[in-house]
């Protein structure tokens, strides 16, 4: 056989091999029951901003805006990027659970120079929406209202308290009607027990995602980044028009995301409100 | 006898000027002297020899021929990048104007296509520019094909899509003696195992960096290529082989010997970079040795390249608080040291 023969036969064979797995791979997905269908409002994606590189991309892919609760007293902002930091429920104990061993830590001694065995997994991560953490944050942002009305009352001349009280109104109405309701309250390696514990497929998403976990010589405490591996979801043609280009402002809308047998997510329907 | 490739053919046409000029020499000299009819064969001969590469392999016959063939080169590979990333920001630029299933056979469309026009231009190129344009844009829109699909119905991205990536870049590599393509093929699979290595260990395969040793079975693997795979078809292959395997021992070597936290040895970083700088001056004399030693002019050269690199970033650690113009005569001093110990190196081989 001649190398243009060649090139042509296996060539034409390795494209055409590589696309139908491709593809079966996606039917197979989006076959049989779907693991889990939520309806997310415009809330819970990241509207892009239209700059320079958008403008030259005629498909439109929305990142899913998901937070976690750092700790008692925050819940991190939404980005593009889909990472999550530290999130509070995520400790030490659950990272072992999770499989990250420490090397060098022995018995009691405290969190110190760190040289993790393992420092990134693939994880399972559950986005529960509108959910008992989504309301603690919005009573944590009632509560800083209360506490600055309070203290404004008590100094009723005071205009740094003034436009502090009026900060903390500006964020309970972003809570309550503008931020992602969207928060990781968990993560696992096995589907099957997480769906056992999160069973309402309405309510709770389960995804792919990777954890990083690492230290900085010299201090305590480990940093804990959660970074979804699928996180921009491509609105279908289908779907396009229903939705104005970027730079134009974000609409009011509400699209349904399943999410099928591999767990890779696609959005299903799109309703303008 | 026909030469195998098109490098063998240009050295042909390099002797047989070479030969024509020592002969002129010889004959001012009064050395020599062939009789017209001598010549006369001499001159058929060679006009027929380089008349048959010249139309086989499109080689240069004299020095601008030559000088304009290296231009051609270079612009025939920004060209080709051009095209790639052309192609790539077209795509983009329409791909949401089309319903998924006419993305989908435009795109495999659109790679089937392109390798039938590199095979079409491979017969009509014999000097391999043009070719190699073309397979570098065909392997752009097969890597887009499979990049865009995964964009388009949402699909995880795994590390198993380098593959017939690679496989593509190996073909066209070999089937259209491109070394541009071997290259590429090359850093898929650097790409691969690394990536494979790493995950095994802890680490996310896109984040392969993160764990420079990972490398080090990469590396061995392209070592082994040249030795268990004869390329005497194939000018330049076995070269590119080794020097590949040659960076992905070095490089991820020059990293560790400054971030020693980054080894998967459990040991304190400190010692694991001093360890590293000593073994990345080892390999680099060892790959200068067996590179001097074996005719392997890549070995040499990277060999030398990654001593000095980390022989100057040494002299960093230990001078780089000494005064600016005192700093730079200690490293003046060590580069020389090290072109008089070349030399005496090149003296030896001349001498064998």
């Amino acid at each position: 056989m001649t190398p243009r023969k060649l090139l042509l036969i296996a060539g034409a064979a390795m494209i055409l091999t590589t696309n139908a797995v491709l593809l079966a791979g996606v039917a197979y997905n989006r076959s049989g029951t779907p693991e889990s269908r939520m309806v997310l409002s415009e809330r819970e994606f990241v509207w892009p901003r239209g700059d320079d590189s958008e403008s030259e991309n005629s498909g439109l892919s929305l990142p899913l805006a998901w937070r976690v609760s750092m700790d008692e007293t925050q819940a991190s902002t939404p980005k593009e990027d889909g990472l999550g930091i530290n999130p509070a429920w995520l400790n030490e104990q659950r990272l072992a659970e999770l499989g990250f061993k420490r090397g060098g830590a022995t018995g009691d001694r405290p969190l110190g120079v760190d040289h993790l065995l393992m420092s990134e997994r693939g994880v399972l991560l559950v986005l529960e929406l509108a959910g008992s953490t989504w309301q603690q944050a919005l009573q944590r942002a009632e509560q800083r209202v209360a506490r600055q009305a309070s203290l404004r009352e008590a100094n009723p001349d005071s205009e740094e308290l003034a436009a502090e009280e009026k900060k903390a109104r500006r964020e309970w109405a972003r809570e309550a009607h503008e931020k992602s309701r969207l928060f990781a309250v968990d993560a696992g390696a096995d589907l099957a027990s997480l769906r056992t514990r999160y069973p309402d497929k309405s309510r709770y998403l389960i995804l792919p995602a990777i954890l990083h976990v690492y230290g900085v010589a010299g201090r305590q405490g480990l940093t804990r980044q959660i970074q979804l591996r699928a996180n921009q979801l491509h609105v279908p043609h289908a779907l396009r028009g229903l939705l104005p280009s970027p730079p134009a402002a974000k609409p009011s809308f509400t699209a349904t995301v399943t999410v099928g047998r591999k767990l890779e997510p696609w959005i299903e329907a799109v309703t303008r409100r | 006898m026909h030469p195998p490739h098109r490098n063998a053919a240009q050295q042909r046409a390099d002797d047989i000027q070479v030969f024509l000029t020592e002969l002129a020499r010889l004959e001012a000299q009064g050395i020599v002297r062939l009789s017209d009819a001598q010549r006369q064969a001499v001159t058929t001969h060679h006009d027929g020899v380089l008349a048959g590469l010249t139309a086989d392999f499109d080689i240069d016959c004299s020095t601008s021929a030559r000088q304009l063939s290296l231009g051609m080169r270079v612009v025939s590979f920004l060209a080709a990048l051009a095209l790639g990333a052309f192609v790539f920001f077209l795509y983009y630029q329409f791909w949401g104007l089309f319903g998924e299933t006419s993305q989908v056979v435009i795109l495999a469309g659109v790679a089937l296509g392109s390798l039938g026009l590199v095979a079409w231009i491979q017969g009509v190129d014999p000097s391999g520019y043009f070719t190699k344009l073309a397979a570098l844009v065909a392997f752009t829109c097969f890597v887009l094909n499979v990049i865009l699909l995964g964009e388009i119905f949402n699909v995880t991205p795994t590390n198993h899509a380098i593959l017939p990536w690679a496989a593509l870049a190996f073909l066209l590599a070999y089937t259209c003696d491109l070394r541009l393509m071997l290259a590429v093929g090359i850093c898929c699979v650097i790409a691969y195992v690394s990536a494979r290595v790493g995950e095994h260990s802890g680490v996310y395969w896109l984040s392969l960096g993160k764990r420079p040793e990972s490398y080090f079975p990469v590396a061995a693997l392209l070592f082994t290529v040249p030795r268990i795979i004869p390329h005497q078809r194939f000018a330049g292959f076995d070269a590119l082989y080794r020097v590949f395997g040659l960076l992905c021992v070095l490089l991820p070597m020059l990293v560790l010997g400054h971030w020693g936290s980054s080894s998967y040895l459990l040991l304190p970083p400190s010692r694991i970079e001093g360890l590293y700088q000593l073994g990345g001056f080892a390999v680099s004399a060892l790959a200068i040795w067996l590179g001097a030693r074996r005719g392997w002019a890549g070995m040499v050269n990277t060999g030398i390249v990654f001593f000095i690199i980390f022989l100057f970033t040494k002299f960093f650690d230990w001078w780089g608080d000494l005064p600016k113009w005192l700093f730079f005569l200690a490293m003046a001093l060590s580069a020389i040291a090290v072109l008089v110990f070349l030399k005496g190196l090149r003296a030896r081989s001349l001498r064998a």
